[in-house]
């Protein structure tokens, strides 16, 4: 029960969508039941992503709860998950700050902290990529030299300046760049990566399917 | 520029070097901000949720007078199981759910994987040798299948990498560092771009409102 | 430890202000520079440019507002063009954090722009969970997943999700992502309803889709902010992505500097001597 049932679960849920890719969904019954099931799928695991934040306010209360360190920290994330979520919970007939639209507090929280502190979050990186190219970017031998002199020419060609400089060398320097090195060695190598993933996911699919990949479900 | 506005930009740019300021050393504004972000992003899913699942998928279909989908509330009921994953003693009914959502994407990739992505992609690295007439083309054809097939080789690890194996493997890092490089290029980019967004708007909007206040 | 030691091992927050002032430095002193467009971006312009009008495009909003300075400018650019050529456009996202809010507010100040009604010219499906069954249930069904638009009202009730109800009625999809998504968008769209695909992505992102474009599955690629800016240009609406390029240039060229310098100090200070030892 505890590990049979849900292995001819995901049997068949994904049997339906293999057996479906090879007939015209439009024309047959197995088409509506695959669009079902994926509206299903779609509904579950949304709940998942609830899961987290229940998990996330589990976490936050306890720390708080028992004063540890940083409570201070985790009353303040606490906080700020009611105060986004539940004006968004509430209907917008009751007041224009209510739901999700324009001029709620949902959206002006969002707007106005979320997306500029995501954003600052990501602007950090820069700072840490220029530390980092020249504190660790060292030609130490021929592989990492390879690496080195691509970087700086592919740097070079993607900005209005370098690709300039790279044109004082040869007016087909640019698009020889754009040739052999994007489209030639680093489109090989995507490819190779893509498919060996891509082998790889199917496979794993597979395993899922006919219930030899179990880790996903836990112990017990 | 109204007062509110100018309010609105001044918590923005607060928030905004709070986060700056971790560059310096860690210290409490950053830790207040990063623990308000945290919160907020927790809330915004659930509100996001709460719209898009379980009014819009859920609650209207079900309730609607015309053609009411009333077996949704079996999928409302997979999504509730997944909760019992917090009790220790029923946790396991929880993969019941789990088991469905992991077995349609299973199903959903087993196809897409082999036959939106490994065929098309073999499909043109051979036609590519082919069909590729002139010096350039056909010198481009060459590159592409010996970097594909060296890259493979390099991420075949179920023979020792000596002999021909170890050479065709040696060609593959070569390659790999090359892609990595303009890699490395384009992130530098990417990376910049995100800085410009954020020292736009320090720049032009909030020393803008300087001027307003002044 | 000699002068080269000392170059070696400069303290990172140097490093930082060099940064800050490279960007800043350009705000102040401000350089336009000419764009060259990429055969890629004029790839994906030509196949915009030879639908026909008023046909049904789906414009994705598929990522995050951490990386809004390099994609919102090719969200709007497509906007420009698309609305230009009286599409018909269906928005979406497939992200959860930001997608739906920030697809409605760049869409709705874009259609004030060319007075496009919404309901009629343009819809906003919003945000649904899972992507994979999201792009596969379109394909037989985008009201199955999409009951109601992103305000809640039903597909039923709007005029253009008449004519739309699953990627057969789509001729032109127009990604702008920054993240994996666009590896489904091919798998699962364009392998399996040849609907064409065409995408902006960010510069993280936009190598590895090369691949798809030289196997003709994909449409044309923008790449990051150049992506961005080529693309402004191409639709003559230069913007902020055109303005950025400025910055651009400065910071690469410091960072290629720093590269240089810090190779200088390793070979010409004792960091290499040490490196052998070990």
């Amino acid at each position: 029960m505890r590990r049979t049932v849900p292995v001819v679960i995901a049997f068949l849920s994904g049997f339906v969508m293999l057996v479906s890719f090879f007939f015209n969904p439009d024309r047959s019954i197995l088409g509506r039941i695959e669009s079902e099931v994926l509206s299903w799928v779609s509904i579950v695991a949304g709940f998942s992503m609830l899961l987290g934040v229940v998990s996330i306010v589990g976490v936050n209360w306890r720390v708080v709860r028992d004063r540890r360190e940083g409570w201070g920290y985790k009353a303040i994330t606490l906080v700020a998950v009611f105060v986004m979520a539940i004006p968004a919970m509430l209907p917008v007939s009751w007041s224009p700050l209510f739901g999700d639209g324009s001029g709620s507090i949902y959206d002006w929280l969002f707007q106005n902290l979320s997306a500029t502190m995501m954003g600052t979050m990501f602007a950090m990186l820069a700072f840490y990529i220029a530390s980092a190219a020249y504190r660790a970017f060292r030609a130490r031998n021929a592989e990492a030299t390879i690496l080195l002199l691509t970087a700086i020419l592919v740097m070079l060609w993607r900005i209005p300046m370098g690709e300039a400089f790279l044109r004082l060398f040869s007016d087909k320097l640019p698009d020889i760049i754009n040739t052999y090195v994007m489209n030639g060695v680093n489109l090989a190598v995507q490819r190779g990566i893509i498919i060996g993933a891509a082998l790889g996911a199917a496979s794993m699919s597979l395993r899922i399917m006919l219930g030899i990949e179990r880790t996903y479900m836990g112990r017990g | 520029m109204s007062g509110w506005e100018i309010l609105q930009i001044w918590i923005m740019a607060f928030f905004t070097l709070a986060l700056f300021s971790f560059l310096y050393r860690d210290n409490p504004a950053y830790r207040l901000a990063e623990h308000l972000f945290a919160g907020l992003s927790a809330g915004y899913y659930t509100g996001l949720i709460w719209k898009s699942v379980i009014i819009q998928q859920l609650w209207e279909p079900i309730t609607r007078a015309e053609n009411p989908r009333w077996w949704l509330v079996f999928p409302g009921f997979l999504g509730i199981l997944l909760f019992t994953r917090l009790i220790a003693r029923i946790s396991w009914v929880s993969r019941f759910s789990l088991a469905f959502v992991m077995g349609n994407t299973a199903g959903v990739y087993l196809v897409s994987q082999l036959h939106g992505l490994v065929l098309p992609q073999l499909r043109s690295t051979m036609q590519s040798v082919v069909s590729s007439k002139g010096f350039g083309p056909s010198l481009l054809a060459i590159i592409v299948v010996v970097g594909v097939i060296s890259t493979l080789i390099y991420f075949y690890f179920s023979k020792e990498h000596t002999g021909l194996l170890g050479g065709t493997a040696k060609v593959g890092i070569w390659c790999i560092m090359i892609a990595f490089g303009a890699h490395f290029g384009y992130t530098v980019m990417a990376r910049v771009s995100l800085l410009i967004g954020q020292v736009y708007f320090l720049w032009n909007d909030w020393l803008g409102s300087f001027k307003q206040i002044l | 430890m000699n002068f080269w030691d000392r170059i070696a091992t400069v303290e990172r927050r140097w490093v930082y202000l060099m940064v800050a002032l490279a960007v800043i430095f350009p705000l102040i002193v401000p350089a336009h520079f000419p764009v060259q467009i990429s055969p890629e971006a004029r790839q994906l312009y030509d196949a915009v440019e030879a639908l026909p009008d008023s046909c049904n495009v789906m414009l994705t909003f598929d990522y995050y507002p951490s990386t809004l300075a390099e994609t919102e400018p090719m969200s709007i650019a497509a906007l420009h063009h698309l609305f230009r050529k009286n599409c018909k456009i269906v928005t979406m996202t497939t992200i959860p954090l930001g997608g739906p809010s920030i697809a409605e507010r760049v869409t709705r100040k874009m259609a004030a722009e060319y007075g496009k009604i919404y309901g009629v010219d343009y819809v906003n499906l919003g945000y649904k969970y899972n992507y994979v069954a999201v792009l596969k249930g379109m394909g037989t069904s985008i009201e199955s997943i999409y009951p109601t638009d992103n305000s809640g009202t039903p597909l039923s009730e709007l005029p253009l999700m008449q004519h739309v109800k699953n990627y057969k009625d789509i001729k032109f999809i127009f990604v702008v992502s920054d993240n994996v998504i666009v590896d489904y968008w091919i798998s699962i769209v364009n392998a399996e309803y040849g609907i064409p695909v065409g995408c902006g992505a960010t510069a993280v992102m936009a190598p590895k889709f090369y691949s798809y474009v030289g196997s003709g599955q994909m449409t044309g690629l923008l790449g990051g902010m150049k992506g961005a800016a080529e693309y402004e240009q191409l639709v003559n609406h230069p913007g902020l992505a055109v303005k950025g390029m400025g910055i651009q240039s400065l910071v690469h060229l410091l960072i290629i500097g720093l590269v240089i310098v810090g190779n200088l100090g390793y070979f010409l200070g004792s960091g290499r001597r040490k490196a052998k030892q070990l």
